[in-house]
């Protein structure tokens, strides 16, 4: 009786718990409301300054991605530069993201995060770096062939035993006389 | 039985003593409801100058520095094959035609 | 007498497991639990000896299995031990390590509000590592090899408020998931090809050259050999202790160690030897290039790991297993210490890492720089100090075998780069005057600071040496050889402690050179991480953003979808309606191309 009670309070707790962790109007994160989603294309000038407005920026900054059916809408288009990049001394409201309270962010933010796309300034150039490491990892695997094909050894005979190099014990007929070894050659 | 049984308590508390280290006597380790900045003694830090130094604090290094050195040298005196090499290494140009079995040029 | 050393064993690693069940047991009495801990592992060490006494004086080898875990089909699993030279030596050398660690970790955690899971964290590590080693079937040895994974994210990650260290713990999970594809492939072939994991069924078949080069990308995972080393450095980002484990008996020398157990099927393998000796010969110089112009103490060890990896890469290619695993038992010893005194120093600095600005630390800690002296020149390969007599012997088998003569070249290269380091840590830290801020609380009179750091270097000194006259070699190692090859190891070293000797003493004198392309290949660590890093994430996440995101829905939505469809409804009803003009003539054309069709398809 106590155990049939038990489970049923499980059940009924089960019950709440699943209502407490997803409450009525929640929906999954793939679907976004209406006025999450960005808004048409801006085609004339008011357009334009209503939708800069409406993502925090000035007019002239406002530069919306072209609208070739990929469904940016009015989305700023801005540079792609990560969060790694920006000022770290600087009080910036989310200091983790590196982020301003209101800021427009980028379409692709959660791929240039800190700990994601980095695409701060090289003392190097993108184009040096690549030559000067696959110029390094080639010359070493040219190398390595060059190694492979004029290998390093120290000269070494075969182990050599008395008695004629264990002629009888290696099963030689005691009869016949074991070939004399000659180490030299004239 | 009853002897074992009076262990009990030694070995309660010999058991807890070993498994708490040292900390209950110089209670630094752990989280102890006591803390200090270090054991043993209490160094006044100075502007501009080095941090005075304990005695056996300069002996102890003095000491592991003087075992390495001891150690390196001792085993050298004694074992310096592993350093120099153990065998000496044939020579062939040292090989004489006898060794080789060659017979002398006027044999013929 | 086998009873004896099975259950002494088995018994120090149950002790290891004391603590976690006390904490489980009584969660909330943490106040001494740090030195429980360390008296744990303490205890464990004290027991495990024995059965390494017993082991070099009756020279058992065997396995031991606890119990039968599950059956699949006609597979069987089962928990089972292998006791065997390899486990019965690490084991010991393991304890006596993570004893001096967690000692050393109680001065040096000692704030931490959650110190007591770090430790718990800690003995987990240590606890899996030594699955791994003494794992007598590939699933046991798994669970090992993963865990030792899982723990290093959750240390490296220790301090998760810092990006950089999440950014360190992700690249060492990743990397390491790189590594695990190559240990998956071995493990499905051998089920597919042996249909046991057992490693006496294994050692009994022929592995072909895919499942050995599996075993080399795991190791290569693991290891952090060249292609997937940059998460070693990045490492640095956990707290000293967690380095100092990570570098020196757990973790990095897993993938090695997986190498030398499958020693007898690497054996008869030339493609696999060849490959691992390239691997370990870049790895070993590559990582010492970039140890050269470091100036991050912690980064400098850490690259020096890296290369001492490469050199037991090296060794594994060169076919000397056993040296490979006399290298990572002294390496431990030296390694451990190299951290410890490096913490020492950062500690005392006020978590000053940079070399640049320390100096004069000789006269500040005494014992720290005695045990850093001692665990450079144990590093350097100084005659009779721990390093000396594997790393000899390493270049010795190298300088005696038939190898790559190119492999060979750079490891002798890398082996000077290894002094030209060391001196320079010695030389920036310890030598020269001070270049921190006057007022530092510089402590050196901890016990739990001195003693581990002392034990190690006594370790680093004694340790190696006993191990080799006691233990005796099971591999031939070629004796002799021209004093000339034999001086090798300690000429190639000491021209590394010349030449920056004497560069430093030049350098003074000429113009400074503000660009250079090679000072820049070493400190950007060979742009390795900023090709690799920027490369694959932005390909990898754009293109996957971009399908997820756009392409899928432009796809089925506007392409395919509701206006695709309206597009070609509209398209060929256009096409269709420009047909019908009103001529019956042309329907009835039409009825019959339906006649036609209907016997077509009847016949």
């Amino acid at each position: 009786m106590a155990a049939s009670m038990a489970v049923s309070r499980g059940i009924r707790w089960l019950g709440t718990a699943a209502w407490r962790v997803t409450p009525v109007g929640a929906r999954a994160a793939s679907g976004l409301s209406k006025d999450m989603l960005p808004g048409p294309y801006p085609r004339t000038p008011e357009e334009r300054a209503a939708a800069a407005k409406k993502y925090n920026m000035r007019v002239e900054d406002y530069e919306p991605y072209p609208d070739d059916g990929f469904g940016y809408g009015d989305y700023p288009k801005l540079p792609d530069h990560s969060q790694h990049e920006r000022d770290p001394w600087y009080d910036w409201d989310h200091s983790e993201l590196r982020l301003n309270w209101g800021e427009p962010m980028h379409f692709d933010f959660d791929m240039y995060t800190r700990n994601r796309v980095d695409t701060s300034p090289t003392p190097v150039s993108w184009n040096t770096m690549c030559k000067h490491f696959f110029g390094f990892f080639g010359f070493m695997m040219f190398m390595f062939w060059l190694g492979e094909v004029f290998p390093s050894y120290r000269p070494v005979a075969p182990k050599q035993y008395p008695y004629n190099n264990l002629y009888l014990e290696r099963g030689g007929d005691p009869n016949v006389e074991p070939e004399p070894v000659i180490h030299y050659e004239i | 039985m009853s002897a074992l049984r009076r262990l009990g308590p030694f070995l309660r508390e010999g058991g807890r003593r070993f498994l708490e280290g040292p900390s209950e006597r110089t209670a630094d380790c752990g989280i102890g409801a006591v803390r200090y900045a270090g054991s043993g003694v209490h160094i006044q830090p100075r502007y501009r100058q080095y941090p005075q130094l304990t005695k056996s604090q300069v002996f102890q290094a003095e000491l592991l520095s003087a075992t390495m050195w001891f150690w390196i040298l001792w085993r050298f005196w004694h074992d310096s094959d592993a350093v120099l090499g153990h065998f000496p290494y044939p020579d062939p140009s040292q090989w004489t035609d006898e060794e080789l079995g060659i017979p002398p040029d006027d044999e013929d | 007498m086998n009873f004896m050393l099975n259950s002494m064993i088995l018994l120090s690693i149950v002790i290891l497991t004391l603590p976690l069940m006390i904490n489980l047991a009584f969660p909330h009495k943490t106040n001494h639990f740090p030195a429980y801990c360390k008296n744990a592992v303490k205890l464990a060490f004290l027991t495990s000896l024995p059965p390494l006494i017993l082991f070099v004086y009756a020279d058992t080898s065997h396995h031991t299995t606890w119990s039968h875990h599950t059956s699949i089909n006609t597979l069987n699993l089962s928990m089972s031990f292998k006791l065997d030279h390899f486990s019965i030596i690490f084991i010991p050398i393991a304890f006596y390590v993570t004893w001096s660690i967690l000692e050393f970790s109680l001065w040096y955690m000692h704030t931490d509000p959650k110190i007591h899971q770090f430790f718990k964290y800690l003995i987990t590590f240590l606890l899996t590592m030594i699955i791994l080693v003494s794992a007598n079937n590939l699933f046991q040895l798994f669970i090992g090899w993963e865990g030792v994974g899982i723990m290093s994210f959750m240390l490296i990650g220790w301090w998760y408020g810092r990006s950089d260290a999440n950014t360190a713990a992700l690249q060492a999970v990743l990397y390491n998931r790189i590594g695990d594809i190559g240990f998956m492939l071995t493990m499905a072939w051998l089920m597919i090809n042996n249909n046991s994991w057992d490693l006496q069924h294994i050692f009994m078949t022929n592995m072909n050259t895919l499942a050995l080069l599996g075993l080399i990308i795991a190791a290569t995972g693991k290891s952090a050999q060249f292609g997937l080393h940059p998460w070693l450095p990045s490492a640095m980002e956990g707290p000293t202790p967690v380095s100092a484990l990570l570098h020196s008996s757990t973790m990095v020398v897993a993938g090695i160690f997986l190498l030398i157990r499958f020693h007898p099927m690497m054996e008869n393998n030339n493609t696999a030897l060849t490959t691992a000796l390239c691997l370990g010969a870049t790895t070993t110089l590559f990582t010492a290039m970039c140890a050269i112009t470091q100036n991050d103490i912690k980064k400098i060890v850490a690259f020096s790991t890296s290369s001492q990896l490469g050199l037991m890469m090296v060794t594994i290619g060169l076919n000397q297993p056993h040296l490979a695993f006399l290298h990572i038992c002294t390496h431990a010893f030296f390694k451990a210490m190299l951290f410890l005194c490096s913490g020492s120093i950062i500690h005392s600095l006020n978590n000053e890492q940079d070399i640049r600005k320390m100096g004069g630390l000789l006269h500040i800690l005494p014992i720290t720089s005695s045990a850093l002296m001692t665990g450079s020149l144990a590093l350097m390969g100084t005659p009779f100090l721990a390093g000396f007599y594997s790393k000899d012997s390493i270049i010795e088998a190298m300088n005696t075998s038939y190898i790559n003569s190119w492999a060979m070249v750079m490891t002798l290269i890398a082996t000077s780069l290894t002094a030209i380091y060391s001196l320079r840590i010695i030389y920036f830290a310890l030598l020269n005057q001070p270049r921190f801020p006057p007022m530092s609380p510089i402590n050196e009179n901890n016990p739990n600071l001195t003693n581990p750091i002392t034990r190690l270097a006594l370790g680093s000194i004694f340790a190696a040496f006993i191990l080799t006259m006691n233990i005796p070699p099971t591999s031939m190692v070629p004796m002799t050889m021209p004093p000339a090859l034999k001086l090798t190891a300690l000429i190639v070293t000491i021209i590394g402690l010349i030449i920056p000797m004497e560069l430093n003493l030049l350098i003074n004198k000429l113009p400074t050179t503000p660009m250079i392309h090679t000072d820049n290949f070493s400190n950007m660590l060979g742009y390795f991480t900023h090709l690799f890093h920027r490369m694959y994430p932005l390909a990898n996440l754009q293109m996957g953003q971009h399908i997820a995101t756009m392409l899928i829905d432009l796809n089925w939505y506007e392409k395919t979808g509701p206006k695709g469809q309206a597009n070609l409804h509209n398209t060929t009803s256009s096409y269709i309606t420009s047909t019908q003009k009103g001529l019956i003539k042309t329907y009835f054309l039409s009825f019959i191309i339906t006649i036609p069709a209907i016997f077509a398809m009847i016949t």
